[in-house]
């Protein structure tokens, strides 16, 4: 049988997700046996339009990034969003929610002129999207899942149950009786829970749940003490485009 | 080829089944005959279900669509939904499949002999319908008048024409069709299937009424069947719902306290009337 | 075999033979929340770390029955496929489970072994020897005496009672005898110690009487007979967040999922079962698309149906909650309460 050729993409990210990849260690190995990767900037030489999967990262943060993800939509059967900024627009997306202007002075200083930019958005706002790999990193497991899935002719099952049941499962004390607050109750899982297990709180860099109680998340973290601001802040880390952090 | 026997220990291991012929009914519904590896009859009865593993990919609960018949072989028409049923559709003769069960209860084939049937298949209700359809057919001076009510959403979706084109012929039993959606060259009649209902006459002192079809479409069957006078009693449902271990314990097919995987998919309507999450 | 004694002096002597001839687990203190500290059952690895004057475990010990994940069996594809059994059978020593608890797992071997029994669990109970301990603090959120739970007469191989001086022990069974005899230091107890250890017992039910049902539990299933259209169930899910904890943290929880997980290699791979919830959005979905408890107010109410009717009738003939208090204590919206809940529906109903 004929491999699967494979090609990786990213737009503006910090091609963090790209990294867990090639952090794979061992499986690296097999992942690269299996297809015929033809693309991966970040970890070789070379470089084909002929592939039959895209992993693309990052998000759209251009105009002009438009063309090229279309093109690369184009060319694959199958496309996966990589990553927070590809499957939620990400951080990237925060400057959204500020004055353009200012952004780009802020971040390019007297040169901001020679710039282009437009609002932040995910993937699925410029092409369609077949398979989203959530995470602020990515989960390596879950790549690894995602790749074999398609190469079993499947789709992935990805969660659709929040971070509360990984870190119920991992015996993880709720961040709320630590005296913190955490969006876990509405974050799609498949992470392992691993901020909480590392004694952190849940950012919500996997996005939300199909349907979350959006309302009851809120109460239960002004209950906890939290403002309406601070509440919308920590909806907007990640999930800013979607209608709960409007 | 040589296969590992599995040992009959865990209810969970599923046993071979290999494929032995494969036919397209629709563009999205394939049906597949196969029969156990060890030559052994499933001994299933009409209107049960096995859980369906192709290893790698998981394991589905699939109605079995043949009566239990002499060649010990079985048949199992599946549409493509899923995962597991879209592998399905990229099997091939000879290729096998695990099988557990067969699990459930089963159409009242013993105590509707001699009495009047009324089949309401809609869509693809009819494939496990079709399995006591034929025991019926097969056994046909066992039973009283045959009535098969059949309705699809559009003529595309009709399965197992032959057997349509059989039943339409048939002198010993009345066979109704209909569909909501025609196209160009259907020339049958035309909406749900509670339309048909005007068009049959049932002596309710002696008529079983069996339904299958999408959950929707229950409750106003039913609705028809007690306008025509059949009792509560003499209604029988075959209901779908996400059976994952067959035995009763996963939790995931439960209507109210009953387990569809165990006390279904068959049941008596008068026994799940009053059940808020039904029908 | 009558009551036995080990000395508080002797206890350590007792933990670390187990621990040198089994795998010993029991209740350590895994850190400081906002409400003091959070115990977990976890591999006792010295004698100073098992802890039994716990109030509430935050998971309960079904985790070495009922694994959160496990392999069902192990399987190769390809032009010889086959499946491999896995049935595990590591002997296992849990010491430290309070009566609720132990009430809790009887309830789960009734029903893995009802119908077609399934031989993971059983395999894995089984092995396992159970050290039961009468509690010496209530968690605010517990409520076991009302759920007939503070004292069980059986259910374990032994049960400790701590009196103050020493502990006086139950023996429960042969594998429970063995094991005083095999490796603690153990006198007879005394008839004052054994009176000492009634009146503890009837102290401790009455502690864990502070909160409770307003009448008796065996009025469960026939209220909710009553409450079917209650609108307690909708005015409380509307707040529910469908997030599992209270199945997850339930002693008495066994729903599971099963999938396949295939290795790189795509020959060889494993089918395996984990938790699942009745609370979670997609528990009843089926692969065309329809979900058939696809509303928050049907799964939420299902649970309490489950709890306090179906599994009363179909299996158990008792209600599957033990008053553990747990779905409570981490429900943030804080609806999850049995307690609350049985208790207002009552009164509605009044």
């Amino acid at each position: 049988m004929e491999k699967a050729k494979v090609a990786f993409f990213d737009f503006a990210s910090c091609e963090g997700d790209q990294l867990q990849v090639i952090n794979l260690e061992e499986d690296l190995l097999k992942v690269v046996e299996a297809v015929e990767i033809v693309s991966f900037r970040e970890a070789m030489k070379g470089h084909s339009d002929d592939y039959d999967i895209a992993f693309v990262e990052g998000s759209v943060t251009r105009r002009s990034d438009e063309a090229r993800l279309k093109e690369i939509r184009k060319n694959a059967k199958v496309l996966v969003a990589l990553g927070a900024c590809a499957t939620l627009g990400g951080v990237n997306l925060l400057k959204n929610f500020q004055e353009a202007e200012n952004v780009r002075k802020f971040v390019y200083g007297d040169k901001a002129f020679q710039y282009e930019t437009y609002p932040a958005r995910p993937l699925k706002a410029v092409v369609p999207v077949d398979i989203d790999i959530h995470g602020c990193p990515i989960n390596r497991h879950e790549f690894v899942m995602v790749f074999k899935s398609l190469l079993l002719g499947k789709k992935p099952e990805i969660p659709n149950y929040p971070v509360c049941v990984e870190c119920k499962m991992a015996e993880s004390i709720c961040v709320f009786e630590m005296g913190m607050t955490c969006l876990g109750p509405v974050t799609r899982a498949g992470c392992g829970a691993c901020c909480v297990t590392e004694g952190s709180y849940c950012w919500g860099c996997r996005g939300l749940v199909d349907n979350p109680n959006a309302d009851s998340q809120r109460e239960v973290l002004a209950k906890y003490g939290l403002g309406l601001r601070d509440i919308l802040n920590k909806f907007r880390l990640y999930s800013g485009f979607s209608e709960v952090a409007q | 080829m040589k296969y590992q026997p599995l040992a009959d220990i865990s209810p969970y291991l599923p046993q071979w089944a290999e494929i032995s012929r494969i036919q397209k009914l629709t563009e999205s519904e394939r049906l597949f005959e196969m029969h156990l590896a060890d030559g052994e009859p499933l001994g299933h009865k009409p209107g049960q279900f096995i859980e369906l593993s192709l290893l790698g990919i998981g394991e589905a609960p699939i109605s079995i669509s043949s009566p239990p018949g002499v060649e010990n072989s079985f048949e199992l028409a599946v549409r493509k939904v899923g995962n597991l049923t879209s592998a399905m559709h990229r099997l091939k003769v000879g290729d096998r499949v695990g099988i557990r069960g067969p699990f459930g209860t089963h159409f009242p084939v013993d105590e509707t002999q001699g009495k009047d049937i009324l089949f309401v298949a809609g869509g693809i209700g009819l494939v496990p319908l079709r399995s006591f359809i034929k025991f019926v057919l097969e056994h046909r001076r066992d039973y009283g008048e045959v009535t098969i009510l059949f309705g699809a959403r559009n003529p595309s979706e009709q399965l197992f024409l032959d057997e349509l084109e059989d039943w339409r012929r048939r002198d010993d039993l009345r066979y109704l069709e209909s569909v909501d959606r025609p196209d160009p060259n259907w020339t049958g009649h035309v909406g749900v299937i509670t339309t048909l209902f005007p068009y049959i006459h049932v002596d309710p002192s002696k008529t079983y009424c069996v339904v299958v079809g999408p959950p929707v479409m229950y409750r106003f069957v039913i609705v028809e069947a007690k306008a025509k006078g059949i009792p509560d009693t003499h209604i029988f449902l075959s209901l779908e719902r996400r059976m994952k271990c067959g035995l009763g314990k996963c939790g995931h097919c439960q209507i109210n306290h009953l387990y569809v995987c165990q006390d279904g998919p068959v049941f008596r309507y008068s026994d799940i009337f009053d059940l808020e999450e039904a029908l | 075999m009558a009551l036995q004694i080990i000395e508080k002096s002797d206890l350590a002597f007792f933990v670390q033979n187990l621990m040198d001839h089994f795998q010993l687990e029991g209740v350590q203190s895994k850190g400081q929340s906002v409400y003091g500290q959070a115990f977990f059952y976890g591999t006792i690895r010295s004698p100073a770390e098992l802890c039994l004057d716990f109030d509430c475990t935050v998971m309960p010990p079904k985790k070495y029955f009922l694994p959160p994940q496990e392999a069902l069996f192990r399987f190769q594809t390809g032009p010889s496929p086959a499946c491999f059994e896995c049935r595990p059978n590591k002997p296992l020593v849990i010491f430290g489970i309070h009566p609720y608890d132990l009430k809790a797992i009887s309830q789960m071997d009734r029903v893995f072994a009802a119908g077609t029994p399934d031989p993971h669990y059983l395999a894995r109970r089984e092995a396992t020897i159970l050290i039961g301990i009468d509690p010496t603090h209530v968690a605010p959120r517990s409520f076991w005496a009302s759920m007939e739970a503070a004292v069980v007469s059986s259910g374990f191989d032994l049960m400790m009672t701590d009196l103050g001086a020493n502990y006086i022990v139950e023996t429960g069974s042969e594998k429970g005898k063995a094991l005083l005899g095999d490796y603690a230091k153990v006198r007879p107890a005394t008839s004052d110690e054994v009176r000492q250890r009634v009146s503890q017992r009837s102290h401790i039910a009455d502690m864990g009487q502070k909160r409770g049902l307003t009448f008796p539990k065996r009025e469960i299933p026939i209220l909710l007979q009553h409450s079917l259209t209650s609108p307690l169930w909708e005015e409380n899910a509307t707040k529910c967040l469908s997030c599992g904890t209270c199945n997850l943290v339930c002693p008495t929880c066994y729903c599971f999922d099963v999938w396949d997980d295939m290795e790189l290699n795509l020959t060889q791979g494993q089918r395996l079962r984990r938790w699942d919830g009745c609370l979670l959005s997609d528990f009843a979905r089926v692969a065309t698309g329809e979900n058939f408890r696809g509303t928050r107010t049907s799964r939420y109410r299902h649970r309490f149906y489950r709890k306090g009717q179906y599994l009363f009738f179909g299996i158990l003939d008792d209600v599957a909650c033990v008053g553990c208090g747990r779905c409570a204590a981490f429900c943030l919206p804080d609806i999850a309460d049995p307690v609350e809940v049985f208790n207002r529906l009552k009164e509605k109903l009044n």
